[in-house]
């Protein structure tokens, strides 16, 4: 199952410039694994210690994937979205 | 006057916090090399501590007093964004059982809240850079901040906000030309919103692609406090937290005073405010200092703080606890019972991330954390004005009669 995953600029040169990727993934474990393997210059970037870092934000069709499980199923997500952390108020 | 920073100047870059790679002061917001937040970085050892002194206090009546220690240089026109008092609060400190209590008033910003300082510097930054149009993602006060700002500047504004936050706070935004966008939805998905938008429109989101530069002005809270204190620290200051940018920033200023030899060394704990509908950073500190865990939906009276994912989240645990402060995590009526106990003590008022200031000192003083002889500053960060937490409970309408007046207000008159 392909999962799409939308970067920001400052991930991009990462993996050649394009906006997004395709993943095969069914869950978030998988998606981290795929990433790590197939863009391991994104992955040494977003990930540490074999999951997404914590100065990087992640959403599964707006959801932050911190408040999901490492098995949640993404076979039916649209799309993945990467953010650098915010300030706010 | 002070030229200080045009003819010196003491950045030396921005290095990163999670894996210290030193960067230039371009265009850049996060770490180049692994995404974390950076911060700019000064060489403080150029300054001479009674020059730098002098020089400060030569300074014009607000933040730019401090541009020395600040990443930009100050703007040719200046408008009077902080250098807000510090009041002595004598009745309140009574109430609460505070020694020597003090209230750092920054609801006397000109949009009535702290938020005119980091946007007072996201926008000299935005300046430097030739944008002509600065956005953010808000609770409310940061809106109005950027929307006047803006205006004053000649620039096109655009804020984010929830959509069920305070309505004056909306209403004074827009009144300032800025085009204001409701999201439904908590604030974390308005940050996420102005994330992808960041990507495709080159604005200056203040909060996002002008962070490490709006984050800076959060440190004059404390400088200003140290100078009106006769250039000392106080020991203790009550900070509210939302995105933990003011609470870290008032560490890196604690240690810039000193470094610069403006302070003296002494004791100085930081402790962290925050609403029991939204406290991942006070919960933390008091679950033995965990990592910070995400509030998926936050629920609070003080819609200022109701940042459920903070990006300083973790780094103010670190502060607090290295600084051997602490926190609390206040309910609703606490709050409102604050505020109220605030206004009618020391006629200040404020909008409820306030009262949540007031509660949490009183937890802390009930704690025994604050000890005989030690200041103790409460940040009051936003104004009553813009939307206290309700409605006053008000005495019935009377008609234009004195005998109506009594018979209404016996209770009161007895
Ligand atoms: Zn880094």
């Amino acid at each position: 199952m392909s999962v799409t995953v939308r970067l920001p600029t400052p991930l991009r040169s990462a993996v050649g410039g394009e906006r997004t990727i395709e993943v095969d993934a069914n869950d978030l474990a998988s998606l981290q694994r795929e990433i790590a393997a197939r863009y391991p210059e994104l992955g040494a970037r977003v990930l540490r210690d074999g999951a997404f870092g914590r100065f990087v934000t992640v959403f599964v069709d707006g959801e932050d994937a911190r408040f999901l499980e490492q098995n949640a199923d993404l076979s039916t997500a649209k799309v993945v979205e990467i953010l650098p952390a915010m300030s706010g108020g | 006057m002070t030229t200080t920073l045009e003819e010196i100047t003491a950045l030396r870059g921005l290095r990163c916090r999670a894996c210290g790679a030193l960067q230039p002061a371009d265009e850049r917001y996060i770490c180049g090399e692994c995404l974390g937040p950076i911060e700019p970085e000064y060489d403080l050892d150029i300054f001479d501590a009674e020059t730098l002194r002098v020089d400060i206090e030569r300074g014009p009546a607000s933040l730019w007093r401090y541009a020395p220690l600040l990443p930009v240089a100050p703007p040719t026109s200046h408008w009077p964004v902080g250098w807000t008092p510090l009041i002595e609060a004598h009745r309140l400190g009574d109430a609460l059982g505070i020694e020597r209590l003090y209230l750092k008033d920054d609801t006397r910003n000109p949009t009535l809240s702290f938020k005119d300082r980091p946007v007072a510097v996201a926008l000299a930054r935005a300046l430097e850079l030739g944008l002509d149009t600065i956005a953010c993602a808000s609770t409310g006060n940061l809106a109005g901040a950027v929307a006047a700002a803006a205006a004053r500047n000649g620039l096109r504004a655009f804020v984010f906000v929830p959509a069920d936050i305070e309505p004056e706070k909306i209403a004074s935004a827009a009144a300032y030309g800025a085009t204001v966008v409701r999201v439904n939805g908590p604030y974390d998905a308005v940050n996420r919103l102005c994330g992808r938008l960041a990507d495709e429109y080159g604005w200056g989101f203040v909060n996002f692609t002008l962070r490490p530069y709006y984050a800076e002005g959060s440190k004059t809270v404390l400088f200003e406090c140290a100078e009106q204190l006769g250039w000392t620290l106080p020991h203790h200051i009550v900070v509210p937290v939302g995105s933990g940018a003011l609470l870290t920033r008032q560490a890196t200023a604690a240690n810039q005073l000193r470094a610069t030899g403006l302070v003296p060394e002494s004791h100085f704990h930081i402790h962290a405010a925050q609403p029991a509908g939204c406290a991942p950073v006070s919960d933390a500190v008091l679950d033995n200092w965990r990592p910070v865990e995400p509030v998926r939906r936050p629920e609070t009276l003080a819609k200022s703080l109701a940042i459920g994912a903070p990006a300083d989240g973790d780094g103010s645990v670190k502060i607090v606890r290295e600084t051997r402060g602490s926190a609390a995590s206040v309910s609703d009526d606490e709050i409102r019972e604050a505020a109220s106990l605030l206004a009618t003590t020391e006629g200040v008022l404020v909008e409820p991330a306030g009262g949540v200031v007031v509660a949490t000192a009183k937890q802390l003083a009930s704690r025994g954390v604050f000890h005989a002889g030690e200041t103790v500053v409460l940040y009051l960060t936003g104004n009553g004005y813009k939307g206290g937490p309700e409605e006053t409970a008000l005495g019935p309408v009377i008609a234009a009669d004195a005998d109506a007046f009594r018979l209404a207000y016996e209770e009161v008159l007895a």
